[in-house]
């Protein structure tokens, strides 16, 4: 295997080579850094060189219209505030337009991700245009048109599939990530809101409030953040062993009806979450169906506070997330159940090993080998449950300890609270991206170490 | 495979031109036409029509394309600012929501015509619909508060003054007094009742003996086996099944409890309740629902006439009618239908122990639940005094 | 002995049996209230008893008929178109970026996944204004298409259960396709995805079905265009404050209809969905 070269090194050695090739290259090759293409267009590239003078007249075209003006309004957020004028004939003030502090940071950002990405291109225009000056020397001549498009589906074939998705990946994850990202840096909150008022940069002020400086809102933050975690906990791993142990009870041998248990399971899965998860919540209202059966059943005499107590709600929350993720645990292990050697069980039975301890000591140890991945996907994706939550307590019951939050918030729906109610959007931003380093800190260290990254190679 | 992927491919195009026809129908229009947009809750659908119809009847001069789009008065701020270029022309929207909607810069100031609707209409909605001195809406329901709903074959009109013998009638006949506490907007009427404010700044001091003798009133009233709580849904299931005898709402569900109970049909002032032994009204709030036109509309003008048009006299008389929504306008209110109409007669007996809601600030509402859900669920792990507190710091935490 | 762990063994096996009915049961509570709720003659969400009073049909015809609102047939058909679309382009790209960053080697590569994958540890909808403002850009809000290109748009990050599933096809059956003189394009189209049948299916059935259960997003799209709802969207509608009494059991009728069509898909796929999920989201 040989050594991989970083980023880094592989980066400063583009641009050293960036300004070596206009030294060394010939004419052609030092007019191709001013036109881009020429390179190409003059050494039998045709198809390959127009497009890089597109290129360039488009991204020209783009700056001088929109683009400096976009990036330059990155600075300041704007300047002139939405402005009133007196209309004497109709007896009204007209509003004159004023710049709108959001859609500036947006495009801002936009344009410098054009600049960014037009900058790749060119460094490869010029690359080309030196490379073909060095082909043509040693008598070869650069590849036509229709060799770039075989290579296209062959050696470069990962380049054409991966184009588009990424691309959409750029456009409507990064981008407003970024936007998102840039948000939090910034005072954009009810009173500093478009299109009546301008927001602009504030520094780390919304982390230090968030983490220490405001004791309300950071009280509220590591409450949160611990129920967060002990909800993913317990999320993640109750759903993983109740859904194993009910994919190794259907899957036992001498059990009837197999293909009709699962079915019963699957089709809780089939009913939308949203539909299931409302009705939920109906039912065990303080005046929902079930504690209507248990009273007129007679078992109980006042209503039971599913929702409504705060631990009893968090216990709740838990519990209904049991029924939505059981049958999808079931679905996925069913089939690694049965991968398990079974005369792993064989021998384990003959040492005199019970159900319980074949569980523990067999079946666990194998599954959480092989599922490793699953399960952190899993435990982020509860960090991040925002369907569950929302849906089923509305993060209720409220607290009277916290900023705008109730008892089963986590740090998403109090996030989503924050901006559709208080518009608090810098603050929400700034949970968010909270979050964000943490999950990505947990996958990052923990995900690269599991077993299956590493031997990624081993089963092709 | 194959014959799956041509199927699809088929469904797309078929769906696609479908999705096509209907999406070019709706986007042409000439220079001079006035295209306009008004957002109205979901049951004023069809009164709102009418009164465009009549609002383009009215200005022949011009050629309208006036739209509808639903959004319910409660949700007009939220909406709004997600994109105020695509928001609506012209809003409705509840009193509350106006102090954050003039912050970001949504509303017109109505300059055009100001006297004679000033003149027209209740000075406490002009107030609702002032802030700084400058009027930022029209105001088109003086309705948003609650009173006090009941089932004539249970209470007495004696029975009906005061919470306690309401509790006490209602629990020997094994039914319930229905109050949604858990909730900002009805647990202050206690509050207000014992003379707490906000502040001009929104601030709150309800952490005194007053508060704290409050306090107590509510978790005795929670705690009472005839006491009932939850949502609009609750309150009018229990009224169909008998289970609830009384309860605190507004006059939207006005039409839907008279149908219920018939006869037995009841709409009183709030009662009073035992403030440290003392006989004490209940406060409410008293809201108003307005009208505002968009800063960022194209035809400041027009739309100010139409939003004129949908609140003025004869439009408040006519929503009154179809919808038994209690008009502002002072002419409309006093004509004597609206004087018949029992809910609305009950808000009027109401409205002097009734508070604006101006001053609210938008960090009460969640603490202000927060604390009778925990008197609801009977958690009483922390005194009063500290849960007001607590109450009084997150209201004022800005 | 033999006799004796017989009857142990039987007599776990009932055990089972009991525990799987009794657990079947509480699984099917709420969609028999579901059930209950979409026939009930009396309005709103919460009664004082169980079983309904009063049967009826309304709930079902009224959906079709009684369309100047809640336009319940035209809802369906937008869910549908968006479901396909989305789903045709949605599966394309995953698939694409599923192979290539299984099958090929390039520097990339490793960067490009962890890069993918931070990605999606931020939540979502958290970017929906900056979505919004960018389809607004395109001239696109409150249409379908935006709906559909925010559906498949960050489609490749999904590509994690494909990628699994391309790891476990052995690399030799490339390599012998590549001697006959096969392009990776061929490989790909010819050799790899007829061999991928289960997570093909997988990835259409889940991207098929996203559609119909997403209402945070169309709502922020499609704000007040009622006729461009989906009916995720529209049901989520008719239980808003102001509407659920009068729409509760309309809304359980509405939520039956949509769950059928996707309950059979599921049961008559389950074999496929399962080995599609099981070979992709782990190596074993």
């Amino acid at each position: 295997m040989k050594k991989k070269r970083s980023l880094l090194t592989r980066l400063s050695e583009s641009i050293s080579g960036f300004f070596s090739h206009f030294i060394n290259g010939d004419g052609i090759t030092k007019a191709s850094y001013v036109v881009m293409g020429l390179g190409c267009l003059l050494r039998k590239q045709l198809v390959r060189g127009f497009c890089y003078l597109l290129i360039q007249v488009l991204f020209i075209w783009y700056m001088l219209s929109t683009g400096i003006n976009n990036i330059i309004g990155l600075k300041t957020l704007g300047v002139n505030a939405q402005g009133q004028v007196w209309d004497e004939v109709n007896q009204i003030y007209r509003y004159t337009k004023g710049d709108n502090s959001m859609l500036m940071l947006l495009f801002g950002v936009l344009a410098v991700f054009v600049v960014i990405g037009f900058l790749f291109i060119y460094a490869a225009s010029v690359k080309n245009a030196y490379e073909n000056e060095q082909l043509l020397k040693v008598n070869k001549t650069p590849s036509d048109f229709n060799a770039d498009v075989k290579r296209m589906f062959n050696e470069k074939f990962h380049v054409t599939i991966l184009t588009p998705p990424i691309l959409m990946v750029f456009l409507f994850t990064l981008l407003p990530l970024v936007f998102m990202i840039l948000i939090a840096f910034t005072n954009f909150d009810k009173n500093h809101q478009p299109p009546g008022n301008l927001f602009t940069w504030v520094g780390l002020e919304n982390f230090s409030a968030a983490l220490y400086n405001d004791p309300v809102k950071s009280h509220t933050f590591l409450s949160l953040f611990i129920w967060t975690l002990v909800w993913a906990v317990f999320a993640t791993f109750l759903n993983y062993i109740f859904g194993m142990i009910l994919a190794i009870m259907i899957n036992k041998k001498g059990i009837r009806l197999k293909k009709f248990w699962r079915t019963i399971f699957v089709t809780t899965i089939a009913v939308p979450q949203f539909v299931s998860l409302m009705l939920m919540s109906k039912l065990l209202h303080d005046q929902g169906a079930i504690n209507v059966l248990f009273k007129n059943l007679g078992w109980i005499e006042d209503f039971i506070p599913f929702l409504s107590d705060p631990f009893l709600a968090k216990v709740t929350v838990i519990v209904v997330n049991l029924w939505v993720g059981m049958p999808y645990t079931m679905l996925i292990t069913s089939g690694i159940l049965m991968n398990i050697p079974a005369d792993l069980y064989e021998s384990a039975r003959i040492d005199g090993a019970g159900p319980v301890t074949q569980f523990l000591k067999i079946t666990m140890p194998y599954m959480l080998f092989v599922t490793t991945p699953y399960l952190i996907t899993q435990f982020i994706g509860n960090i991040n449950n925002f369907n569950v939550i929302y849906l089923l307590s509305g993060g209720g019951p409220l607290s009277l300890n916290y900023f705008q939050a109730g008892n089963t918030d986590l740090l998403v729906t109090w996030l989503y609270k924050l901006t559709v109610n208080e518009q608090n959007y810098s603050m929400a931003s700034t949970i968010g991206i909270i979050i964000f380093i943490i999950c990505s800190f947990f996958t990052l260290v923990v995900f690269n170490k599991t077993s299956s990254a590493q031997k990624e190679e081993e089963f092709q | 495979m194959k014959r799956i992927l041509a199927l699809c491919l088929t469904l797309v195009l078929l769906l696609s031109m479908l999705g096509g026809c209907s999406s070019n129908s709706g986007s042409t229009s000439s220079g001079d036409t006035i295209v306009l947009k008004v957002w109205g809750s979901q049951e004023d659908q069809v009164i709102l029509g009418v009164m465009i119809e009549s609002f383009k009847a009215a200005h022949p001069d011009k050629t309208f394309d006036i739209s509808l789009g639903v959004v319910g008065e409660s949700d007009a701020k939220s909406k709004y600012l997600e994109d105020p270029e695509a928001a609506a022309d012209v809003f409705a929207f509840a009193n509350d929501q106006l102090k954050d909607l003039v912050a970001a810069g949504a509303l017109y100031e109505v300059t055009r015509n100001k006297d004679s609707i000033v003149a027209a209409n209740i000075e406490s909605s002009i107030a609702a619909a002032t802030l700084d001195g400058k009027l930022y809406a029209y105001p088109m329901t003086a309705d948003n508060g609650y009173f006090l709903y009941y089932d004539k074959s249970v209470f007495s009109e004696a029975d009906i003054a005061s919470l306690d013998k309401m509790l006490e009638v209602a629990g020997a006949a094994n039914k319930k007094v229905f109050m949604d506490v858990s909730n900002g907007w009805y647990i202050a009427s206690f509050f207000l009742g014992a003379g707490l404010r906000f502040a001009d700044d929104g601030k709150i001091d309800w952490n005194n003996a007053t508060g704290e003798a409050v306090g107590e009133y509510i978790k005795s009233f929670t705690a009472n086996k005839a006491f009932l709580t939850g949502d609009d849904d609750i309150l009018k299931s229990g009224f169909a099944d008998g289970s609830i005898a009384a309860g605190v709402s507004g006059t939207w569900n006005a039409a839907n409890i008279a149908e219920i109970l018939g006869d037995n049909y009841g709409a009183a002032k709030l009662p009073t309740f035992s403030l440290n032994g003392v006989e004490t009204q209940m406060g409410s709030f008293g809201g108003f629902k307005l009208i505002g036109v968009n800063s960022q509309t194209k035809y400041p003008v027009e739309a100010m006439d139409l939003a004129e048009w949908l609140t003025n006299e004869e439009n408040q008389i006519y929503r009154f009618e179809e919808r038994a929504l209690g008009p502002s306008n002072i002419k409309a209110a006093e004509s004597d239908a609206v004087k018949e109409d029992a809910a609305l007669a009950a808000l009027a007996a109401q409205a002097p122990y009734a508070v604006d809601q101006n001053n609210v600030p938008g960090t009460y509402w969640n603490p202000a639940e927060a604390f009778g859900t925990a008197l609801e669920s009977k958690d009483y792990s922390k005194s009063i005094a500290d849960m007001l507190n607590e109450l009084v710091t997150q209201s004022n935490s800005n | 002995m033999i006799r004796s762990q017989k009857t142990r063994t039987a007599l776990g096996n009932t055990i089972i049996h009991i525990i799987l009915g009794i657990m079947s049961f509480i699984w099917l509570i709420p969609i028999g209230f579901l059930l209950l709720a979409s026939f009930r003659k009396e309005a709103g969400a919460y009664t004082s008893y169980i079983l309904p009073k009063g049967y009826t049909l309304d709930n079902y015809t009224k959906l079709f008929t009684e369309t100047s609102l809640f336009n319940y047939p035209r809802w369906f058909l937008n869910t549908l178109f968006v479901a396909v679309v989305s789903c045709i382009v949605t599966t394309i790209l995953v698939l694409l970026t599923a192979y290539a960053l299984s099958r090929m080697r390039f520097r990339l590569r490793r960067p490009l996944m962890n890069f993918i994958m931070v990605l999606g540890m931020f939540p979502g909808f958290m970017s929906m204004i900056a979505v919004y403002h960018i389809l607004k850009a395109f001239g696109l809000t409150q249409s379908l298409w935006a709906l559909i290109l925010v559906y498949s748009g960050g489609a490749a990050m999904g590509y994690y259960i494909a990628k699994g599933f391309f790891d476990t096809i052995p690399k030799s059956i490339d390599e012998s396709a590549m001697l006959d003189g096969a392009t990776k394009s061929q490989i790909f189209w010819k050799i790899t995805l007829p061999l991928s049948k289960p997570v093909v299916i997988y990835t259409v059935l889940t991207s098929f079905i996203a559609p119909w259960v997403d209402f945070i997003f169309v709502s922020v799209i499609m704000k007040d265009n009622y006729q461009n709802y989906t009916i995720a969207l529209g049901l989520y509608q008719m239980i808003s404050r102001e509407n659920i009494y009068q729409y509760f059991t309309r809304f359980c009728a509405g939520a039956v209809l949509i769950a059928i069509p996707i309950t059979i898909l599921f049961i008559y796929m389950q074999k496929y969905y399962v080995s599609g999920i099981t070979g992709g989201s782990v190596k074993g």
